[in-house]
């Protein structure tokens, strides 16, 4: 999530000699990236990508609190001038209520839904524009500038990090407008309410709502306020409501209706019960000095479980054997303190206590560690190798990694071209290829029909890839090495690789490739593998776990023969029974051939050159010539 | 006889360069005739006009067989004509996919340091994607990781079939195949269900992992240092930002600094086109998560690690040679794409 803040904003909070540009550096080093700065009227304007479980940094009182541990790492100086947690308490707020006039019934029905309610009634409310400095700080946020209470209400939630919901009091109040009912509870499916922004929201149930004493939904909590219940301009008296929601409740609602508000996006990463207390109390200030507040309630505080503070004891040397470096004590206590940690020495131990606002994200010793090393600042520890150790790879994967290597650029420098597809393929290819489709592994929720099954074989695709290409290019000539995905009973499927070539050339072009990769990789027999014809692209596909076993470092030596090598050739008329394969099988049956070579292929006529020696003496040319005959 | 002797000599020419000079001998100023001529003032006049015809005779067959000479000659020339500028004689030219390239050049670079490399499922049971990585059931942490789920009855233990939306899933892996010391890195296809000019249904990651004892901080810097330089350049340099993933504690996103202002941000004077603020987005990476040492039965009080995870594909574009604008196009199969690498 990002936000966006003003310098002037943070200033409220800080005492700092650091420029917006000094800030944004520092802080996105150490802290919350400022991901860029604009210049506006007399401000500047901060966008702040907020670490995921960092929500207490979502305001300028949160990123003030980063900026006064991190600023002095930089030599610039920080100080809070002042603590809205420590001055806005409700003990200051209950000094001044004098007048009860109206009163809340309040009932929560179930008591995982919200950990702290806080509401309080205020009358004489004069609804008009909001002062210009938080009409200027809403508009540099991005949030639309309503009226003085709405504003406010937004206001607080950037400036605390807690969202507030306001009520129009009369408008859910019993006939003698004396007291309002506030049911708290799960919703039932189907259940249905109109927000804010006038949409009729049918709920999934178990959101959390709030009925009022006529039976009606006024608000679906966390996330957006009823319609029947919001402030318009005539709006007299209001309900300030300052809740901490339960998370999950409110991230399944979001997920389920589809309707995400800045509030829900702080609601659902859970949010601080502290926090309440200082937004409440600065909520009523505000109001009362830009709209004519005045407190005509009792203060509503429900907080069953208040924080107890969490205790995390390190040992000193755990910082260094995480970060590498030994870091000061003194340092490292520097650090925890700046950043609100209250810490105590024993001996070689440090026992640290977390503040309320980090309750959520520092549970272990490693997360204290990461305190210190960001603000110490990666950037001051060197860099290393991880030490040198005897490590074996697994023969298996070491082998087939080779030999993927070795093949892919003999092909290619045997002029193919190499593809990578998508390892889905489409129900349509399936049937293409005769294929049945209860054998492919199919994605559940798939974005495009063409990426649907899970392949189990190369050729579809690679088919395809000569169908596309047609035109563009006169022969074509493709491979690629992948898995294919075989499905087993009760397991994930076997990934195996496979080796696929097609061209659109000839059978005797894929023959020749499959033969020359054969003779790369040392490999002395191999059936040859099934070659396809379709329309007029020629495919073949192996699986490399075979080839693995086969292939070999260097070939068998021979010695080298001395002796005379005699060369005859002849003519054969090929015909279904005399086929060059039958002619090869009997020639080798002479101890003196050494190899055979195909000349020449005239319509049926075949010649072949033969080559005869012996190993021992010269052969003449007449026992050749007798070996021959025998063929 | 003299004419014979002068026939003679041009027959012997072997060029037209020769041939020129052997004109010039006999035809020239002060050529064979020439000087012949010039004899005919000393002569009584009734011999002037019979060795006059007689030198014009001979001119004559001179001029005949030179030009004779030269038609041979310029035929002969025109069959040996050697032009060099002719195109060499032409070897098949394959390709390979541009990521094969910098998949091979990202794992010399860490076998170098003593990294093995290993495969592991791409379709996964979300166990291994998810909680093995400090993940537990609803953990907005997942969102992250928008998954292709498959159609399969759940595994008791496991739960559901998915497509891995990252390779993270081979660190409890290796863990289970082997004890530390472990020094992995692990390449492979991974899905997540988005298709736009910035995104494919399918790419790869590229995960690193180290397990020992005393292993730090510094050594995940230093590796990453170390790559980036031997992959990018000499010149770049990375910084370590904070950052939030839940099978790492501390974390970090891991930026280098941009190969075209360097890291200032600007090139005389303007904002760089290329990065946001002088540095570019490279990979997630921290020290390993105890609770994920845990899961795959390392034990934490004796043993820490380092992981990374980055995008080949984001590497590849990195690169000064690689600028796509949709990335589409590594997985079209078009030839004219494929064939220019």
């Amino acid at each position: 999530m990002n936000i966006k803040l003003t310098y002037n904003w943070l200033l409220d909070f800080l005492e700092t000699d650091a420029s917006p540009f000094e800030i944004q550096k520092y802080l996105s080093l150490s802290g919350p990236s400022i991901e860029r700065i604009e210049k506006i009227d007399n401000d500047y304007v901060f966008d702040i990508e907020i670490i995921s479980n960092r929500i207490d940094t979502a305001s300028a009182f949160g990123i003030v609190q980063e900026a006064f541990a991190i600023l002095p790492f930089f030599g610039k100086k920080a100080k809070i001038k002042f603590n809205p947690f420590e001055e806005y308490k409700f003990s200051k707020l209950l000094k001044n209520i004098t007048v009860e006039d109206y009163e809340l019934n309040i009932v929560i029905k179930e008591n995982n839904l919200c950990s702290r309610f806080s509401a309080i009634v205020l009358d004489n409310i004069k609804i008009g524009p909001s002062p210009y400095f938080i009409q200027q700080r809403l508009k540099a946020a991005g949030i639309k500038v309503i009226n003085n209470v709405v504003d406010i209400s937004n206001y607080l939630m950037l400036t605390l990090g807690q969202p507030t919901h306001i009520f129009d009091f009369d408008k859910i109040a019993n006939d003698d407008r004396k007291y309002a009912t506030i049911i708290m509870r799960e919703s039932k499916k189907g259940e249905q309410i109109v927000i804010l922004d006038e949409k009729k929201v049918k709920l999934p149930g178990q959101d959390i709502v709030i009925e009022d004493g006529k039976k009606r939904l006024i608000d679906l909590c966390g996330i957006m306020g009823g319609l029947n219940s919001c402030i318009s301009n005539q709006s007299k008296r209001i309900i300030l409501f300052v809740q901490t929601y339960n998370k999950q409740k409110i991230r399944k609602t979001v997920m389920t209706t589809g309707i995400r508000t800045l509030a829900a996006t702080y609601f659902e990463k859970g949010l601080d019960e502290e926090r309440v207390e200082a937004t409440l109390v600065l909520g009523v200030e505000l109001l009362k000095k830009y709209a004519f507040a005045k407190i005509s309630s009792k203060l509503y505080d429900i907080y069953p479980n208040p924080y107890q503070k969490k205790k995390i004891i390190v040992p000193f040397s755990f910082f260094e054997k995480i970060m590498g470096i030994s870091i000061p004590k003194k340092t490292i206590i520097q650090i925890l303190n700046s950043l609100g940690f209250e810490t105590k020495i024993c001996n070689e131990k440090i026992e640290v206590f977390v503040p309320h606002f980090r309750k959520y994200d520092i549970d272990v010793a490693e997360d204290l560690v990461e305190e210190v090393a960001r603000v110490y600042g990666y950037n001051n520890l060197p860099n290393n190798f991880s030490p040198p150790v005897q490590v074996f790879p697994p023969e298996k994967f070491e082998k087939t990694f080779k030999l993927i290597s070795k093949i892919k650029h003999f092909l290619k420098h045997l002029g193919l071209n190499e593809v990578i597809n998508y390892s889905m393929i489409s129900k349509k290819m399936i049937e293409e290829w005769k294929l049945n489709e209860k054998d492919h592994l199919k994605i559940k929720n798939s974005i495009s029909s063409e990426i649907e099954y899970l392949r189990i074989s190369l050729l579809p695709s690679l088919y395809k890839n000569i169908k596309d290409n047609e035109g563009k290019r006169e022969t074509l000539k493709f491979f690629e090495i992948g898995k294919v995905y075989l499905i087993r009973k009760n397991d994930l499927p076997k990934e195996e690789y496979r080796l696929a070539i097609a061209v659109n050339t000839d059978f005797f072009d894929v023959k020749g490739i499959l033969e020359a990769l054969f003779l790369e990789l040392n490999i002395e027999s191999f059936a040859l593998p099934k070659i396809i014809k379709k329309d007029n692209i020629f495919l073949t596909e192996i699986n490399l776990l075979s080839l693995i076993e086969k292939t070999k470092l260097l070939p068998r030596f021979k010695p080298i023969n001395p002796y005379a090598i005699i060369k005859l050739d002849k003519t054969f008329e090929l015909e279904k029974n005399l086929s060059f394969e039958k002619i090869r099988e009997k020639a080798f049956k002479s101890p003196y051939l050494d190899k055979i070579q195909v000349l020449s292929l005239f319509k049926n006529k075949l010649t072949i050159r033969f080559y005869y020696s012996a190993k021992d003496r010269n052969l003449t040319e007449e026992e050749a010539k007798k070996e021959l005959e025998k063929l | 006889m003299e004419l014979e002797l002068c026939k003679n000599d041009i027959r012997k020419c072997k060029n037209i360069e020769d041939l020129e000079k052997t004109k010039i001998k006999y035809l020239g100023r002060n050529g064979l005739i020439n000087k012949m001529l010039l004899r005919i003032r000393a002569m009584p006049e009734e011999q002037k006009k019979e060795y006059g015809k007689k030198i014009n005779y001979i001119k004559q067959k001179i001029e005949e067989e030179i030009n004779k000479r030269r038609k041979e000659l310029e035929k002969k020339e025109m069959i040996n004509f050697f032009d060099q500028t002719l195109p060499g004689k032409p070897y098949p030219k394959g390709s390979l996919h541009p990521l094969t390239y910098v998949i091979e050049e990202i794992i010399s670079i860490f076998s170098s340091l003593g990294f093995i490399q290993v495969s592991y499922p791409e379709v996964e049971w979300e166990y291994f994607s998810f909680e093995a990585l400090n993940m537990p059931k609803g953990h907005p942490a997942r969102d992250d990781f928008e998954t292709f789920f498959i159609e399969f009855p759940e595994n008791d233990r496991y739960g559901k079939m998915i497509l891995s939306p990252h390779t993270s899933s081979g660190q409890n892996r290796e863990m289970r195949r082997s004890k530390p010391p472990i020094r992995m890195i692990n390449i492979a296809k991974t899905y997540r269900p988005n298709w736009d000019a910035t995104h494919t249904p399918m790419f790869h990651q590229f995960e690193g992992l180290c397990i020992d004892k005393n292993i730090n901080i510094t050594h995940l810097k230093g590796t990453i240092d170390y790559f980036v330089k031997k992959f990018f350049g000499k010149n770049r340099i990375i910084r370590l930002r904070p950052a939030h993933f839940q099978f790492t504690e501390p974390s970090f996103e891991i930026d280098v600094s941009c190969g075209i202002c360097l890291g200032k941000g600007e090139v005389n004077g303007k904002k760089c086109r290329i990065c946001k603020s002088g540095w570019l987005e490279l990979a997630g990476a921290g020290m390993v998560h105890p609770n994920v040492l845990k899961m795959g039965g390392v034990d934490p009080n004796v043993y820490t690690g380092w992981a990374f995870g980055f995008g080949p594909e984001r590497c590849m574009m990195m690169r000064e040679e690689m600028k796509i604008d949709d990335i589409r196009i590594l997985y079209s199969g078009d030839i004219r794409f494929l064939e220019q690498f």
